[in-house]
């Protein structure tokens, strides 16, 4: 008899074996090569224009090929842009066969929680971390991953704490990659309730059990602080406490009580504090149970402080490190009106002059700079762990951030690990990097040759002085890779 | 009153700790025996160091006389051994007691991750924290960046690497700011390694053992003296497990853990007061031998803390003895000391000490007196 675990691994392998073959050769590469009406041309101006910066900040980086599809869009370029933002701004209309093919061997991230726990914890972090660095580099959902990426972080959750090491995967896809780009109250309250949330702030041990019990403020204070209202959002301790209170009784089933149901999100009423509560303002009454939670879901989830401070993150990564008031303001007028709705906060954002003025003002972190050096080398890669030790060395694993704000989205964090950014594009340009193939030679064709391989990584044609120092380097490629101009987005 | 790092005047930000994590729950009752006590030779008819085999230390404890090499360190007071020394959890099981051990708790990270973290001095640099082995070891989850290798090799940009460093430090010459700035940094540090990595070795070098465990202690002192910005290393020895025939599987690690810690302590000469080396393991065994001339999983093991401003040549840690009633569970000697309170006087010197209370959250820190008399 084949257990269901076994039964999960063949079809694994097999599911591997079909995408191992669809990967003999870089298939954008191939297409490219073959079509004489599809040519890879680079962007040719000596600035970076509305093409590229749009599509670098939808994005994790342009693929050979890209600047050309999206600038085709139409014979208008403002227009030829909107198209590219409302085709990103609808995810499912995008056919992602490319990524789908890779992510299939991966099928112990689609278990429901109580199954995740069957598998090693070091297989479940190596495979979603592969996962997401697929997704990144294959995924024609671009701005979807982009927004992932950026949910991470704010409903960061560090997979090595308790349980979190297995439940960690279905945050990440009932959670993070279930909502990215709808709406944001229905995300809050999936990740309120993700059983992965519940161990990591401590909600699962947040028990009133009789009078003089104090609730476990862990999860109702980053709920204020970092996923709604932001640090000065205007809530108080009281605050914090009462919605502790409010949400006191919810439990996920844990290996130490229970052997069934592992993973499961349940409500007990005899753990949960049923008084009167007082929250920003407001009197929720006694006798609620449950609906306590969605009492304060209402409360936070729309707050206008709420909208402010995910306007500022949002501003902040997609328009600069410092972002313009005024942009912020345009963003978050938006995210009420909506109701939440990512989307449409996001297309605001889009649309704001700000946003269209600046060009490469922000520093990629290294995930994003990893994924944008393999998109744009057309790299074949399995995301494996050769990667994986790659990010941690630059300083950004994924699902490894400890406490709950994520990995920063500033310049300054991030510039002390350039040594090993310039040791990956060493070893990726000279294929050193196992489980990851380029092919130098078929990328330069592509592009048109030497001139067409720096415009397309640099996003514009070269400045002298970038031309005179590539032109004396016997290899360009790792250079254009480690140079500043591609450090940034 | 002060941490004595802080009295000898070494910034913290130039103080480098080595962790050496014994996998496997090494014998704290081999490797410093509690000779002058009558019940650990009953206990240990066979396996037992006799009284006259040993180095004595003190009235109580002998060194195994594969540790002799450590003798002079101990001698000097730059050694400092706790004996009945572990951690809470009692499950005597490897993964959990490791896993507690290198979590340090419930709380996200790894005790060592958290705590470089947490201090945040400066920028966290490309070298701050290395990990020798193929794996991130639990303790150093969640460092600002951590860095796995078998060799400093990996340092190296490959061939060509000097045309592309020169080329590099041009290119972001013209970045007049932050990124500029730190491409320069990064563009020191990387010549300074490959000076090493080119650098002849010294006739007087170390005499480390040949073997991974001796390549990474060179290794980390190259980067401690090549002043890189190294905050952390680790480095696992295995092969402490020793359920059966338990001196041919401990005399050859004590060898080697004894010869690798002596050499480091020679390679890195006057560095040696800035760095601090420790030595840990998941759990001590059980006082009785078993029918198979080893021991079986237990409980308090020892501790050993190297230089930095250690006031060696001291066994801490308040030795309980082996009498039935001291005794725990199924025969097994007893934690006395936890080992977050001999971590924590060294971290002391490396940073403020409500950074060091926020290393270890849920627990009231008692730190041994490791550094100084009034620490």
């Amino acid at each position: 008899m084949i257990t269901r675990r076994r039964f999960v691994e063949l079809g694994s392998t097999l599911a591997a074996a079909s995408a191992l073959a669809c990967e003999d050769g870089p298939p954008q590469l191939a297409s490219l090569l073959s079509s004489a009406t599809d040519p890879a041309s680079p962007p040719a101006t000596d600035d970076v224009d509305l093409v590229s910066h749009v599509a670098g900040r939808l994005s994790f980086g342009l693929r050979p090929g890209d600047h050309a599809r999206a600038r085709s869009l139409d014979p208008d370029v403002e227009r030829a842009v909107e198209r590219y933002i409302d085709t990103q701004l609808s995810p499912d209309a995008i056919d992602d066969t490319a990524a789908d093919v890779r992510l299939r061997r991966y099928a112990e991230l689609e278990e429901v929680p109580g199954a995740l726990y069957e598998y090693k914890e070091q297989v479940l972090l190596s495979s979603l971390t592969s996962a997401a660095i697929l997704r990144a580099r294959y995924s024609e959902r671009q701005l979807h991953a982009v927004m992932v990426d950026f949910w991470t972080d704010h409903f960061n959750i560090d997979s090595a704490k308790g349980d979190c090491r297995w439940l960690k995967a279905a945050d990440d896809r009932d959670v993070i990659r279930a909502h990215a780009l709808g709406s944001f109250p229905e995300m809050l309250r999936a990740s309120a309730l993700s059983p992965a949330m519940l161990w990591y702030l401590d909600g699962r041990v947040n028990r009133y059990g009789a009078p003089g019990d104090r609730p476990n403020e862990n999860y109702a204070r980053e709920l204020l602080e970092l996923h709604t209202l932001g640090v000065h959002g205007g809530y108080t301790q009281r605050d914090v406490m009462e919605v502790a209170r409010a949400l006191s009784g919810w439990t996920v089933r844990s290996r130490r009580e229970v052997v069934f149901g592992l993973g499961k999100v349940e409500f007990h009423p005899e753990w949960h504090d049923d008084g009167e509560k007082h929250i920003l303002g407001r009197v929720l009454s006694a006798g609620l149970g449950s609906r306590d939670l969605d009492a304060v879901m209402d409360l936070v989830s729309l707050h206008r402080s709420t909208a402010q401070h995910l306007a500022t993150k949002l501003c902040r990564r997609f328009i600069a490190d410092d972002p313009p008031a005024t942009a912020v303001d345009r963003v978050a007028t938006d995210f009420v009106s909506s109701r939440g709705n990512i989307a449409s906060t996001l297309r605001t954002l889009f649309a704001t002059p700000e946003f269209a003025r600046v060009r490469r003002t922000k520093l990629k972190r290294p995930f994003h700079f990893v994924v944008s050096a393999l998109r744009a080398t057309d790299a074949r890669t399995d995301g494996g762990p050769a990667v994986h030790e790659m990010l941690r060395r630059m300083g950004q694993a994924p699902y490894q951030y400890p406490t709950p704000d994520g990995y920063a989205d500033d310049e300054a964090s991030w510039l002390g690990t350039l040594l090993w950014r310039w040791n990956f594009a060493a070893a990726l340009a000279g294929n050193r990097i196992e489980g990851t193939r380029v092919a130098p030679a078929a990328l330069r064709s592509a592009l048109g040759g030497e001139d067409g391989l720096r415009a397309h990584v640099l996003g514009r044609r070269p400045t002298t002085s970038e031309r005179d120092i590539l032109a004396a380097a016997t290899d360009s490629l790792p250079l254009l890779l480690a140079c500043p101009a591609f450090q940034r987005y | 009153m002060p941490a004595l790092g802080f009295a000898t005047g070494i910034a913290p930000r130039d103080r480098a700790l080595v962790v050496i994590f014994l996998r496997g729950g090494a014998d704290g009752l081999t490797l410093v025996a509690p000779v002058a006590d009558d019940a650990y030779h009953r206990a240990r008819p066979t396996l037992r160091v006799g009284e006259r085999d040993g180095v004595r230390l003190d009235d109580v404890f002998a060194l195994h006389p594969r540790l002799a090499p450590l003798i002079p360190l101990w001698a000097s007071g730059e050694l400092a051994i706790i004996h009945s020394v572990g951690s809470e959890d009692a499950t005597r099981s490897h993964f959990e007691a490791q896993d507690l051990m290198e979590h340090a708790g419930g709380a996200a990270g790894g005790w060592l991750g958290r705590f470089l973290r947490l201090r945040a001095i400066g920028q966290p640099g490309a070298l701050s924290s290395v990990a020798f082995g193929t794996e991130l070891p639990a303790a150093l989850r969640g460092a600002p960046s951590a860095t796995v290798l078998r060799s400093l090799g990996a340092f190296s940009l490959g061939d060509g690497a000097q045309g592309m460093l020169r080329a590099l430090g041009e290119l972001y010459a013209i970045e007049r700011n932050a990124l500029g700035r730190a491409a320069g940094d990064t563009v020191d540090a990387l010549q300074r390694l490959e000076r090493l990595a080119s650098a002849p070795r010294p006739i007087t070098a170390a005499d480390y053992p040949r073997d991974d465990f001796g390549e990474a202690l060179r290794q980390t002192a190259q980067l401690v003296r090549a002043r890189v910005g190294l905050e952390a290393a680790t480095i696992d020895l295995g092969g402490w497990d020793s359920h059966f025939t338990q001196a041919q599987l401990l005399e050859p690690a004590m060898d080697r853990l004894a010869r690798g810690l002596a050499a480091f302590r020679q390679d890195l000469g006057a560095d040696m007061a800035r760095t601090t080396v420790v030595v840990m393991t998941e759990f001590g065994r059980r006082v009785a031998e078993n029918s198979a001339l080893g021991t079986d999983h237990g409980r308090g093991s020892v501790m050993f803390a190297l230089g930095g401003g250690v006031h060696g040549g001291r066994v801490l840690g308040g030795w309980p003895g082996l009498s039935p009633d001291i005794l725990e569970g199924p025969g097994d000697l007893p934690v006395r000391t936890n080992y977050r309170n001999v971590l924590a006087p060294i971290l002391s010197a490396m940073a403020e000490r409500s950074v060091v209370a926020r290393t270890f959250p849920g627990f009231a820190l008692e730190p041994v007196p490791l550094l100084g008399t009034g620490d």
